[in-house]
């Protein structure tokens, strides 16, 4: 093919998608950097007195908390799950697959309703707990600490699911044949070969997670008390209620700026992949 | 057995194993399930198991303008961001997934950063541009809007769609003379309808479930269905939301069976 019609036929195929990229996907990242500079008192006093407010401290140590103990919980469900539909007939795990899909493509707000309703006051645990003892058991199990963990566990365990379902399928299963016939037992070949291959797997659902979860929002808002606000919740506060667009702006580039310290290993390890 | 994993378990971690699991299965799948007899109770009172059944909710849900009209705006968007992610995301996806060019790597890492990008950075700075070039609150910002959210996941299924295409196919066709164009119409499209209907029922679920962004695009009369529920669930907790819940999950049941449909019929292991 001559060249020129190459790179015509080429810009036909990408030009809307580079229409797209630089219209509206690229201005609202620029338009919040250049807010974020536009404090009061000079281009960088957003930022501050972003960094030098207790209220900003405090919700950047709960979001780094609960992102890192959410990923760990969810990675160790998601991995129960991996190990279960890994070792199931292809046929069979199909149908299981469906118990994994439905929650991952389930409205985020159907189960933070959902989960007001059995972790509530009156909720269905209480009531199974009342009614098994006899007593009127309340147990603030929701808006408060245990129902944003809850939540955002339930919220993630699908995202560690795939990727390490992906590979634990793809360990080679002639290692396990080396492995029987060098007198391996059961317990070893798992340690020695399913968990260390899996090791991809595990690292790729592990950071995906905690990216998703330092950018959470409707789950802290909805499950968690005024204590366990997070990042993205400050952002709304700043933009909602104080109407402070610069400071809204410089909590949104630094909860980009850590994320992107994950990002960026991330997509290199899927590059690496490819 | 091919393709699962081979290490032998002792009886008793394999029971071991599979209780865990089938906990783990209750805990994803509760939420999804409460919901649904919520849906049928009485409208006065949020219990579970309802004392009552009826189609109030539901009545309610479809007659009340507070609940329509959201219903309407959000079918509305989702089905114009469909239309333009996937106008935006098969030919571009096509390209990406069979070509090397100069700035791929760029264009690409742009096309896909919403998937990564915390929602609320992309929501406020949305909102800031948006203001700026005044159409914020309408519509159209909201449908601009979602075909950012619902792009990446678009182009990642197209390109993983075309990747499965015997590409001698489009040799073939080009060597008996038919143009490039010709050729992506009438050999690469037809091939790839399958991934073209999960994308698309991929993207309307995405857009019509879509919070954070429309948080910050709606107008006072642009509300979405996710927008109006956000604002119930955080104010006053109304029945209603359970109907609403229900008609969710039963969207999102929906596109499951398709997608794991058509992944089966082409004969390809679902993951």
């Amino acid at each position: 093919m001559n060249r020129s019609i190459d790179l015509k036929v080429q810009s036909l195929f990408m030009s809307p998608a580079a229409l797209v990229a630089a219209g509206i996907i690229l201005p609202p990242l620029c338009y919040v950097l250049i807010t974020s500079f536009q404090g009061d008192t000079g281009p960088l006093s957003a930022y501050k007195l972003i960094v030098e407010s207790s209220l900003f401290r405090q919700t950047l140590a709960t979001t780094l908390g609960v992102a890192s103990i959410s990923s760990v919980l969810s990675l160790i469900l998601g991995y129960i799950v991996a190990l279960h539909l890994a070792r199931q007939h292809p046929n069979r795990r199909t149908v299981l697959m469906v118990l994994i899909l439905l929650p991952f493509w389930t409205s985020i707000l159907v189960k933070c309703f959902a989960f007001t309703i059995i972790l509530g006051r009156h909720g269905i645990i209480n009531n199974l707990l009342s009614w098994a003892s006899g007593f009127d058991v309340q147990l603030p199990l929701v808006l408060n600490r245990v129902g944003l963990f809850v939540g955002m566990t339930n919220f993630l365990v699908p995202l560690v699911v795939l990727p390490v379902l992906a590979s634990l399928l793809a360990i080679d299963s002639t290692l396990y044949r080396a492995a029987s016939v060098m007198g391996a037992k059961p317990a070893r070949m798992f340690w020695t070969v399913t968990v260390p291959l899996s090791v991809p797997g595990v690292v790729a659902g592990l950071l995906s997670v905690f990216v998703m979860s330092l950018g959470a929002f409707v789950i802290p808002a909805l499950l968690g008390g005024p204590q366990d606000q997070m990042l993205s919740n400050l952002v709304d506060f700043y933009n909602r209620q104080v109407l402070d667009w610069p400071k809204a702006s410089a909590i949104s580039v630094i909860l980009l700026a850590l994320a992107s310290i994950f990002i960026v290993p991330m997509a290199l390890w899927r590059r690496r992949k490819i | 057995m091919a393709n699962s994993v081979l290490d032998p378990l002792s009886r008793r971690y394999r029971f071991v194993g599979s209780s865990l699991a089938t906990v783990v299965y209750i805990f994803l799948l509760a939420p999804v399930v409460v919901t649904i007899p919520m849906a049928f109770g009485p409208t006065n009172a949020l219990e579970f198991p309802p004392s009552t059944y009826s189609l109030d909710l539901f009545r309610i849900l479809f007659t009340s303008d507070s609940w329509l009209l959201p219903l309407y705006t959000s079918l509305k968007v989702a089905i114009f961001s469909t239309c333009a992610a996937l106008f935006v995301g098969l030919p571009s996806a096509y390209w990406i997934a069979r070509y090397e060019f100069l700035g791929k790597l760029l264009i690409s890492g742009v096309l896909i950063s919403p998937l990564v990008i915390p929602a609320i950075v992309s929501g406020l700075g949305i909102y800031l541009y948006f203001a700026y070039i005044r159409i914020g609150g309408t519509t159209l910002s909201l449908v601009l809007g979602h075909v950012m959210v619902t792009l990446p996941y678009v182009i990642v299924m197209i390109i993983a769609g075309v990747q499965k295409l015997d590409r001698n196919l489009e040799f073939g066709a080009e060597l008996m003379g038919a143009n490039p164009i010709r050729m992506f119409f009438t050999v690469v499209i037809p091939e790839l309808v399958p991934s073209l209907i999960s994308a698309a029922f991929f993207a309307f679920l995405l857009s019509f479930d879509e919070v954070i962004i429309s948080w910050f695009l709606t107008g006072s009369d642009t509300v979405t269905l996710p927008v109006k529920m956000y604002s119930a669930l955080e104010w006053e907790v109304s029945p209603v939301i359970a109907a609403v819940s229900a008609l969710l999950t039963a969207l999102s049941l929906l596109a499951c069976i398709v997608t794991i449909g058509l992944r089966k019929s082409s004969g390809e292991e679902v993951s």
